[in-house]
């Protein structure tokens, strides 16, 4: 194993070494190291190739504003692409796989696009696969979809788990830098709930990456004992690995934190945490990022950002080569030269874009003042870099320090622009910050060291004092401020060969100035015409870069070009954590009836009604088709009796002394008069006149009811109540409570129903026709003293009840329903027989009550009552609802009785074509109905009520049939209804 | 988004369901002489202000009270939150 | 003549799990009664209760304990409370009821919620996967009450203790209301 770039000292543990591969090579590293570091450590240079021109590319920067260097982290179905070098921690026995060559790294075949790039600069795709038509899907697509996106999945399911969380505090601090750190030991020895969340392993900001001083001691050194000291704090939380992508309304802002991502191995735990963290305030303590300058053949590996060599040398203990030089237009390059010098790496060259005195003395280094780099050398590595004034330089690390940009772009997530300050060459923070958001050091564009400490803490101090919290002593740091002057230099001009912008998208100075010569003059045109800015780094390190090269082109200022709009996430965030548990059998909660148990052991097969489970049927061996299954519930429960679990059904207690008056109104259907121990059909409408929903309302006393609902509108009935009871007529004496749950309630249905809840109920209740008629209701006690509820309905059209019992008893009395019936051949049926009965029975249900029809269409039209205020009443006397060739709720059979029906079939009349000027009304429900034989529907056709025997088309296009069928009574079984009120 | 519930403090927007325009409150009578317009005007027409908007806003996973919400539909700033049941007590008072 | 009886079964068979630094166990055998008060009639009814059980009518967002410490008053929305007390019949409500008089309205809901008992020092730390409430004793101190949804389950969050919650949710989705708070154990610990 080589180390042979590493340097000593820095914040890696030597005694913890650790082994890694890339591409299959074996190599070492320690922990403290990411994978960059490891990589640069063993002489690794050309780690990837570019998006677009497949061009040799090494590690640029030693963050997450990472561009180059992303590569496939772990392997099978653990791997993951696009994973920046830069912030994959090392951990061992780490396996990582360059991406985006075909044929190995070194010898990509698609390298050919760089050859080819005088024909892909911006607009490309767009100017080319144009023509010929014919081209696009055989040709353009498929080559299109080979070359683009990056990296590959594992096309495997993800097998690690995600989580999200709630997180709460008085102050949220975002980075742990020098101004982060001085702002939570303000605000947590103050007494304020305080998180402090950092996107690194090792909080610290630059301090780790600096040879500063703090009261005397290194900066790093500094920045542990803060830690130490916060950690101690019982109202700071400190979370290190945790970016916080997002500012969003109110104080809440979005974090993930990468729990297990360092670690081989997550033993079963959640790899990512997606935080939503509640402030009151937040401090964005986020530092600076440093950019690229453009000149030519900017991009090999070898070249990377000044800060980045620092840091790697100063945190990392390595050398990113052998023989470095710097190019910068500010005082801060100056600091890699003497660090670098400090640590005996040998300097090559500095080059100051600014004219006059050298900043340091730099043994053994050329130093050129005003000095441009017009080209560069080393196919797969820099070997040279050529100057302007004909000097040509062997280096193998060029260190491009071309300014810091303030990380400002939480500030604006929500409205916020930035501002441009000249004499930092850079964007701050404007105005108009989100909420309760303060900005504080580098990220507010104070970029030294002492002064951001104090900023800091002032900010905290600000924050605190608008909280209620007071400041306890100062910090009293003692530091220096490290010179910073910048002149402003972005291009070389005179370079030769192509001078890269934005290296993830290989998007050149060319492209800049060709996108405003084909008129893309917004930055958002430039951004979405040349994809500058786009993909994982989001530009960071070239954005600022890209506007100042437009506003040279268009002649404006960068401060009138202005920044595109910054929006979530600030960095990638995977899909799998915004999902976190809601995937496979978690998407959703599951509610099960209270029988469920028993019905899974009678074998029922269950669909999903919402969140619920409900028994579909109950196949008997030797049962191969669902409908020998629901065919024989049906006729069986008409014959005898069945057993249905029907608790799906909302179920609302209704209390007050206006209790009967509010349902008069809620309901289109009078109420006020119903007697106590009866139960009534309500017809509730919206507003507007359409049906809302239905369902049967008991009165159990004077000033009592219990409503039930359709299993789907339960909430929004309750929600609509609510909103009556509480918007509309504050004044009634009402109140709602949500039974559903309370209640195991099962239908009873068929001729021999009565017989059989005869054997349950206790001996002192009469459930003969003449004491518990049709539409009775009573509690009562069954089984010897259970309480329980009755109620005689009916919803398959036969003698039927519905019986309901706390439902800590609903499971047993499935059973004892089935043993106290067995003499009379019961059977247990589902939702799909429920459903059969109810199209035979006529029964609107969802499918009638679709939110588009009207109690007039639906044959109910007169029990809207027109004597009472209710909601609904007045709209729906409009006389648009009212046309005499309104469609009308009826039953359809088929003349010939062995067609099936098709539920969604439009009706035309016959010898009409099937087109949308002669459509008459759709077929809603379908059904075989084993009791007659034949598949019948119920549906909505013109003036159906006065066209029965009729006989019309039910077409079909998209299924390609066209069937007769004869308008008929929607009550296809006993029309009279003397079943139900046998 | 946060409400500051008057009676539970700040909660989360995701506890509440929308509905819209606080003049849902303001049900014509049924019996004036054109009643069938006033019922469009109160169902249909709404404003659509850029700015300051009173809006309805139930709290479905909390305490189930309908609230009046002053939200900046530009910024979202919420500047006052009511029980809708005591708007619209105030509001029949001053009838 | 009835022969039948019917077995009483709770929401998730008496589940108890202990786990490093968090208890995790079903609270059954409970009686739940909502307690809603007619308009004008509040203050009878909170004479009634302060006779009855020695305890106020607490403000929506807080509970408060009755003499005997037995039975616990949630203000869960305005004019409406729920008592819940250790009860092992079905016949909750008419205990409440007989005691209050006619002066409320009484709903039965023992049978409606699913109750877990999460303790212990660590407790907080998994609620955190799930609970968007700000758990912080100053903001929900011992006794607070409120309901919020946690993994898209409606839930009534009871503190009784610096590291006792009462969780309610809805008894048909028992299950995956257990699996859900299991889980941010298991996630933490």
């Amino acid at each position: 194993m080589s180390t042979s770039n590493r340097l000593n000292d820095g914040l890696i543990d030597r005694s913890r070494p650790m082994s890694f591969s890339f591409n299959g090579k074996i190599m070492g590293g320690f922990e403290g190291d990411t994978l960059a570091s490891a990589l640069l450590a063993n002489d690794v240079k050309l780690v990837a190739r570019s998006f677009k021109y497949h061009r040799p590319r090494g590690v640029f920067s030693a963050g997450s504003e990472e561009p180059n260097a992303l590569v496939e982290l772990r392997t099978g179905a653990h791997q993951e692409p696009n994973t920046r070098a830069t912030v994959a921690e090392l951990f061992d026995g780490l396996e990582a796989t360059s991406q985006n060559h075909r044929g190995s790294l070194k010898y990509d075949l698609m390298a050919v696009n760089d050859w080819l790039s005088p024909f892909l600069s911006a607009g490309f795709y767009y100017k080319t696969f144009m023509w010929p038509k014919a081209f696009w899907e055989k040709l353009y697509e498929p080559a299109i979809r080979a070359s683009a996106g990056l990296g590959r999945l594992s096309m495997e399911v993800d097998p690690d788990t995600y989580d999200h969380g709630f997180l709460h505090c008085d102050i949220l601090i975002i980075g742990a830098g020098p101004a982060g750190l001085a702002a939570a030991l303000t605000a947590g020895q103050a007494g304020a709930r305080v998180i402090l969340a950092d996107e690194d392993f090792r909080p610290g900001g630059r301090l780790n990456s600096e040879t500063l001083e703090i009261n005397g001691a290194p900066g790093h050194v500094w920045a542990e004992q803060a830690l130490s000291e916060l950690n101690a704090l019982e109202n700071v939380r400190v979370l290190t690995r945790t970016s916080v992508y997002g500012a969003f309304d109110h104080g809440i802002y979005g974090a993930l934190e990468r729990k297990t991502d360092h670690l081989a191995d997550s033993s079963g735990k959640p790899r990512q945490v997606l935080w939503r963290i509640y402030s009151k305030a937040g401090i964005l303590t986020a530092g600076a990022t440093e950019r690229s300058i453009a000149f030519g053949n900017n991009d090999r590996p070898g070249i990377m950002l000044s800060g980045a060599v620092r840091a790697y040398a100063n945190r990392y203990g390595v050398a990113a080569g052998k023989r470095i030089s710097i190019v910068t237009n500010n005082d801060d390059g100056w600091r890699t030269a003497i660090d670098l010098t400090a640590k005996d790496v040998e300097i090559a060259a500095v080059i100051d874009t600014r004219e006059g005195s050298p900043k340091a003395v730099i043994p053994g280094a050329s130093i050129v003042m005003g000095g441009r780099i017009v080209d560069t050398r080393g196919r797969h590595g820099l070997t040279s870099i050529a100057l302007s004034n004909g000097q040509n330089i062997p280096t193998d690390c060029l260190a491009v320090a071309g300014g810091w940009s303030p990380n400002v772009h939480l500030t604006c997530h929500q409205r916020g622009r930035p501002v441009w300050r000249d004499d930092i060459a850079a964007f701050v923070p404007g105005e108009d910050l989100p909420v309760g958001m303060r900005v504080a050091g580098a990220a507010n564009g104070t970029m030294t060291l002492a002064a951001a400490l104090r900023d800091g803490e002032d900010k905290a101090i600000t924050v605190l004092g608008d909280l209620g919290f007071s400041a306890t002593s100062p910090l009293d740091l003692v530091a220096q401020d490290e010179p910073s002057d910048i002149e402003a230099f972005w291009h070389v001009k005179e370079s030769m060969g192509r001078c890269f912008v934005d290296l993830q998208n290989d998007v050149t100075s060319k492209d800049v100035s060709q996108s405003h010569l084909e008129g893309f003059r917004s930055v958002e045109h430039l951004k979405r015409y040349t994809t500058l800015g786009m993909a994982t780094d989001q530009g960071k390190t070239s954005n600022v870069l890209g506007l100042a090269l437009m506003a040279a082109t268009s002649g404006k200022s960068i401060e009138e070009t202005g920044t595109t709009v910054f929006r979530p996430p600030y960095s990638p965030v995977p899909i799998g954590a915004f999902a976190g548990r809601s995937r496979g059998e978690d998407f959703r909660p599951v509610r099960h009836t209270p029988s469920h148990s028993w019905a899974k052991d009678q074998g029922a097969i269950f669909v999903e009604t919402g969140m619920w489970l409900r028994a579909q049927w109950f196949p008997k061996p030797g049962e191969s088709h669902w409908r020998e299954s629901v065919d024989r519930e049906v006729t069986q429960t008409r014959n005898s009796v069945g057993v249905c679990d029907v608790t799906t059904l909302g179920k609302i207690d209704i209390q007050g002394r206006d209790a009967a008056d509010f349902l008069n109104k809620v309901y289109a259907n009078g109420f006020a008069k119903l007697p106590v121990g009866k139960v009534r059909y309500g017809l509730m409408l919206r507003e507007d006149g359409i049906v809302m929903d239905d369902g049967t309302t008991a009165r159990l006393g004077e000033n009592h009811f219990v409503m039930t609902t359709t299993t789907a509108n339960a909430v929004s009935v309750f929600r609509h109540m609510e909103f009556c009871r509480q918007c509309l007529w504050p004044d009634v004496d009402v109140h709602l409570i949500s039974a559903t749950e309370q209640w195991a309630q099962f239908a009873v249905a068929g001729p021999k129903s009565r017989a059989l809840l005869e054997k349950i109920v206790d001996a002192d209740f009469d459930l003969s026709n003449e004491a518990f008629p049709f539409m009775g209701c009573a509690e009562l006690t069954i089984c010897g003293g259970t309480p329980a509820r009755l109620f005689r309905i009916s919803f398959s059209g036969e003698l039927a009840y519905e019986i309901a019992v706390p439902t800590r008893y609903g499971n047993s009395l499935a059973e004892v329903l089935m043993q106290a019936g067995k003499e009379f051949d019961v059977v247990p049926y589902g939702v799909e027989a429920l459903g059969v009965m109810r199209v035979e029975k006529g029964h609107a249900a969802g499918n009638e009550l679709n939110g588009q029809t009207s109690a007039l269409n639906l044959g109910m039209g007169r029990m809207v009552s027109k004597k009472k205020d209710c909601i609904g009443n007045t709209l729906s006397e409009r006389d648009g609802m009212n046309r005499d060739d309104a469609v009308r709720l009826v039953g359809f059979r088929p003349v010939d009785r062995s067609a099936q029906l098709k539920a969604g079939a439009h009706f035309v009349s016959r010898g009409k074509s099937a087109i949308t000027e002669n459509d008459e009304g759709w077929m809603s429900s379908v059904a075989y109905s084993p009791s007659l034989g034949h598949s019948i529907g119920l549906g909505f056709i013109k003036r159906g009520h006065e066209r029965m025997g009729e006989i019309v088309v039910a077409a079909d296009p998209l299924r390609d049939a066209e069937t007769d069928v004869e308008i008929v009574s929607a009550h296809f079984i006993d029309p009279e209804g003397e079943r139900l009120r046998g | 988004m946060i409400i500051n519930h008057p009676l539970l403090g700040p909660r989360d927007a995701s506890e509440f369901t929308y509905l819209g325009d606080a003049s849902l409150i303001d049900r014509p009578d049924w019996q004036t002489d054109n009643a069938q317009e006033l019922f469009h005007e109160y169902l249909y027409l709404r404003d659509n202000p850029a700015g300051e908007h009173r809006e309805l806003w139930f709290h479905e996973q909390g305490d189930r009270s309908w609230l009046v919400v002053t939200r900046s539909t530009l910024t979202h700033e919420i500047t006052k939150v009511e029980l809708a049941r005591d708007v619209a007590i105030s509001r029949r008072r001053d009838e | 003549m009835a022969k039948f009886t019917l077995q009483s079964r709770s929401a998730l068979e008496r589940y108890i799990m202990s786990f490093d630094g968090v208890t995790l166990k079903e609270v059954a055998d409970f009686g739940l009664v909502s307690i809603a008060a007619p308009i004008g009639g509040e203050k009878k009814l909170i004479q009634a209760v302060k006779k009855s059980y020695g305890c106020d009518l607490p403000a929506v967002g807080s509970s408060d304990v009755s003499k005997n410490s037995e039975l616990r008053m949630l203000g869960l929305q305005p004019g409406q409370w729920f008592a819940f007390f250790p009860h092992a019949g079905d016949d909750a409500l008419s205990s409440v009821s007989e005691k209050l008089g006619m002066g409320g309205y009484y709903t039965d809901q023992s049978d409606s919620w699913a109750v877990l008992e999460i303790s212990g020092e660590r407790a907080r730390e998994a609620l955190e996967r799930i609970c968007p409430l700000d758990l912080h004793p100053t903001a929900f101190p011992k006794g607070a009450v409120s309901r919020t949804v946690m993994e898209h389950l409606g839930v009534i969050n009871l503190r009784t203790g610096e590291d006792t919650f009462t969780l309610m949710s809805a008894r048909s989705s028992a299950q995956s209301f257990l699996h859900a708070v299991e889980t941010s154990i298991r996630n933490v610990i």
